[in-house]
């Protein structure tokens, strides 16, 4: 048990590396696109402690303390996340509804302590942040329950397996429908642009994070890059077939996210009605539709 | 006390005592309630879990009693949130308009749901079913709404009327009032009815779509803790008669081949899903914190009838279950509020802020309620939602699938509201002087109420083990568990595993915290305000209309049942206005053309 929960902690800790390294060569991607020279790939690192160092002010117990369980949250999720099929700290309970529940205590605990600053800015973020989730998770969850009716398991890595063996295509081609679906969720998600609404940057002093600095925004950084890693990978294994190895899995889950950043960069922003209006009209469409064709017609590619 | 009729009425009496104690001291009566309430909960659950319930019945004439795992699981959660609540009645007698009938209520209806839940006859568990609604009815308009215990009593009367309709067919099908055998035999021409009207009798007193009016107006204008009785145990009840119609009756009519289900049932099934949608997106708008956790409670009462609709041990497990952690998450969320309201007079959202400040142990009480409620792990609530969305897959219902994941994906944002405006945010001036956190007897029933709900999501098993003889004893295969993992259609779940992760995830989370550098305390109107001077805690304070653009996209269409429902009263009255004018006259010929007119009909056959 130690064992597992150690490499659990090793997985939270390497994503997070990982996807910290990643974000700052993807800022150098975008900088490229908009002829910039940008900054250096571990600026994201420096900021990161930048923060953690640094003195900072506290609105109270429940601002700390919401901090506190949104990291944990995440790294708790984080640490059932499977990296390759050996890669797997707890297997057989990689329960896909364990990701998005587990993960939906760090979003509270995050809100909560956004609303606990007492600035009414923060709470509008948080409003926003969750209209966003309810807009773009439904879609995303009936496309999974597609997939996990076909493979049989809700289990990520299982779903994994189940795309590998001889005669299954990867779910991205078996179910292109809800493949396009999942990545429009996914850029809801990930926040990036045109739904990334609940930020906002120059809009409303950048949402819940009004009042965070020092170490309370450090460890928020954390979170944030930890469930980066988390939803990425998610999604790598439900489409993409999982990884054979830990190189696979980097070049998988680089292409996923640097695709994302240039879409999401030559995109406006959606007012917040627009977002919820958006995914209940064509990726929820398709996904039912995708649904229907997968389960009751069993035409699957 | 083993036997159920000696319990019942040491009840009811108990509740006369305390009407009559009540005139000479007020505490003494609601101690007796209390000692009254703990008594038939302990009782219920010892003899519940060792089996050794006395069935026999001498005292009273025409009742019989029998015992069944299912009905001690259902009194087991109904007495307990009657346990609860008791905690609750001392302080909250004074501000009521007659409070010296509340404990009698209160202790009669405790009887009357016992005889629901343990007779084994037709008629009888019809009678205590009226004396249920007749008594909780008069609990509603204690604190001076005459209007929603008149809903109230309407929409219970249809569901009676539902009830006994079924009754009555049951025993001309079957020849017995006998509620086992009666249901075992349903077949032939009436069986579509009775299953109809078992469910619309469930679907009344559960307060679900297109029966739902009534919940939110009676759980929002009850005294502040009835309504937690309201939603975690009386609710129930129809719960109890949802599972008779789906679970123990065999199912109706043509199946639906592509996913291997009952026609019938999946229009249960579907209108379980209405009523999630429908309650989540009431809920999502609310202003009055209490109307928002009784459009929650219309939500979760349809994950229960899509739970029961699939017909299948996970999908049953799940409902069952779900009664459970919600009866736990919704009384320890009701009860919370209504701490807050005793003190604020108000339970709207618009006019409360900042309470965590004065009661932090109420707060996290609120806290782990609505994780349980979300169906967030690790809280018991994750647990009946995992089972349920796994029968649901397992069944590739995807439009129910679409319900209930939007109604657990919104439980998070109605949850959060009073999180957020109640409870966070700004602490509000008029509030800083006056309020303290809730006396202790309200804090040990809160306390309670939360270790149940992380229990209930930690370490699942032993209570899903009494579920499970629960399911064999309908006929259903069990579920397979061990120690600590419960097996779904696709998956193992170990919950307890969940929760250490989590542990172990806040604890490095907390020693990054506390290892470094301390931070400065600061006031919460020392805030970022983009260069605007702001001295008032008011226009710091986001609570109107929390969800703004998202009510803004449904807000046109929110009144279409109450509308419905008002236009078919109008109806009725019309009806009934033109009978009073051409019958009921004042003028004495026509009454006496039409005495004769009938008088005639009657003797046709005798004349001829």
């Amino acid at each position: 048990m130690i064992i597992s929960l150690l490499i659990g902690l090793g997985v939270a800790l390497g994503g997070f590396t990982f996807q910290t390294a990643l974000g700052g060569v993807n800022r150098k991607i975008v900088a490229r696109l908009q002829k910039r020279v940008g900054p250096r790939w571990y600026q994201e690192f420096i900021d990161i402690f930048k923060l953690l160092s640094k003195r900072s002010v506290s609105h109270g117990w429940i601002f700390d303390f919401g901090v506190i369980m949104a990291l944990g949250g995440i790294i708790g999720t984080a640490m059932f996340m499977p990296v390759t099929s050996n890669i797997l700290a707890f297997p057989s309970f990689d329960n896909f509804f364990i990701f998005v529940y587990l993960l939906a205590v760090g979003m509270l605990g995050m809100a909560m302590s956004a609303s606990g600053s007492g600035n009414p800015l923060a709470s509008i973020g948080v409003m926003r942040a969750l209209t966003t989730m309810v807009a773009y998770e439904i879609p995303f969850m009936i496309v999974v329950l597609t997939i996990i009716k076909l493979a049989g398991t809700s289990s990520v890595s299982g779903i994994a397996e189940f795309q590998q063996m001889a005669g299954n295509n990867w779910f991205m081609i078996a179910l292109p429908l809800g493949f396009v679906v999942a990545v429009l969720s996914l850029m809801g998600m990930l926040g990036k642009k045109p739904f990334e609404t609940y930020i906002a940057p120059a809009e409303i002093a950048s949402g819940p994070m009004v009042e965070y600095g020092g170490k309370q925004l450090g460890m928020l950084f954390i979170m944030h890059e930890i469930t980066v890693f988390i939803e990425v990978s998610l999604f790598v294994h439900l489409f993409l077939g999982g990884a054979e190895n830990i190189w696979m899995f980097a070049i998988k889950y680089f292409l996923v996210y640097a695709g994302l950043n240039l879409v999401s960069n030559v995109n406006g922003r959606f007012k917040i009605d627009q977002v919820v209006v958006f995914f209940y009209k064509w990726p929820l469409a398709m996904a039912v539709v995708q649904a229907i064709i997968a389960i009751y017609l069993g035409w699957v590619i | 006390m083993a036997n159920i009729e000696l319990l019942i009425l040491i009840t009811l009496s108990l509740g006369l005592l305390s009407y009559v104690l009540y005139h000479f001291s007020p505490r003494l009566s609601s101690a007796l309630t209390i000692l009254g309430s703990f008594f038939v909960f302990g009782s219920v659950l010892y003899h519940g879990y060792i089996g050794s319930f006395d069935v026999s019945s001498t005292l009273l004439p025409y009742v019989s009693f029998s015992s069944s795992a299912l009905s001690i699981f259902f009194a087991v959660i109904i007495t307990f949130t009657y346990a609860m609540v008791s905690l609750f009645n001392p302080y909250f007698l004074k501000t009521h308009k007659a409070g010296n009938v509340h404990n009698l209520l209160f202790l009669s209806t405790l009887a009357f749901v016992l005889g629901v839940l343990f007779t084994n006859h037709f008629m009888t568990m019809f009678f205590f079913f009226e004396a249920v609604v007749w008594t909780s009815l008069f609990m509603i308009p204690l604190k001076g709404s005459k209007s929603a215990a008149i809903m109230y009593y309407r929409f219970s009367a249809f569901g009676s009327f539902a009830l006994l309709g079924a009754i009555f067919l049951l025993k001309a099908n079957s020849g017995t009032f006998l509620i086992t055998e009666s249901l075992a035999v349903v077949d032939g021409a009436h069986q579509l009815v009775i299953f109809i009207l078992l469910v619309v009798a469930g679907m009344a007193k559960l307060g679900a779509f297109p029966f739902h009016i009534w919940l939110p107006e009676v759980l929002g204008k009850a005294p502040d803790h009835t309504s937690a009785l309201f939603s975690g145990g009386l609710e129930k009840l129809g719960a109890f008669i949802i599972v008779f119609a789906l679970v123990r009756v065999a199912p109706v009519g043509a199946t639906f081949a592509a996913i291997d289900l009952a026609w019938s049932r999946y229009a249960v099934a579907i209108l379980g899903a209405l009523t999630i949608v429908f309650g989540t997106l009431m809920a999502i708008r609310q202003d009055d914190a209490k109307k928002l956790l009784a459009y929650s409670s219309m939500s979760n009462g349809g994950y229960m009838l899509v739970a029961f609709s699939l017909m299948n041990s996970i999908s049953v497990m799940g409902g069952l279950y779900h009664v459970l952690a919600h009866a736990l998450a919704s009384v320890a969320a009701f009860l919370a509020i209504a701490a807050v309201a005793r003190q604020t007079n108000t339970t709207k959202m618009s006019e409360l802020g900042g309470m965590i400040h004065k009661m932090p142990i109420t707060y996290m009480v609120y806290l782990i309620a609505i994780i349980s409620m979300a169906g967030i792990p690790p809280m018991g609530g994750f647990i009946s939602k995992w089972l349920i969305f796994q029968a649901v897959i397992n069944k590739g219902l995807i439009f129910v699938a679409v319900a209930v994941f939007f109604g657990s994906v919104g439980s998070f944002l109605y949850v959060f509201r009073p999180l957020a405006a109640l409870f966070l945010g700004q602490e509000l001036p008029q509030y800083k002087k006056t309020l303290k956190e809730a006396p202790s007897l309200m804090l040990l029933a809160m306390l309670i109420l939360s270790v149940l709900n992380i229990f209930t999501g930690v370490f699942p098993t032993p209570i899903l083990k009494v579920i499970n003889t629960v399911i064999v004893e309908m006929g259903m295969n069990e579920v397979v568990l061990t120690t600590f993992t419960i097996e779904g259609f696709n998956g193992l779940l170990h919950p307890g595993l969940i929760a250490l992760v989590f542990m172990v995830g806040v604890f490095v989370a907390f020693v990054i915290f506390i290892s470094l550098k301390k931070s400065k305390k600061v006031g919460l109107m020392d805030t970022y305000t983009a260069g605007n001077f702001i001295y008032t805690e008011e226009l710091m304070h986001y609570s109107v209309d929390f969800y703004a653009p998202l009510e803004r996209l449904y807000e046109k269409y929110i009144d279409i049942a109450r509308n419905v429902y008002r236009s078919l009263d109008h109806k009725i009255k019309e009806f009934a206005r033109l009978i009073k004018y051409f019958i009921f006259t004042y003028k004495p010929e026509i009454t006496a053309f039409w005495v004769v007119l009938i008088l005639i009909l009657f003797l046709w056959g005798d004349i001829a």
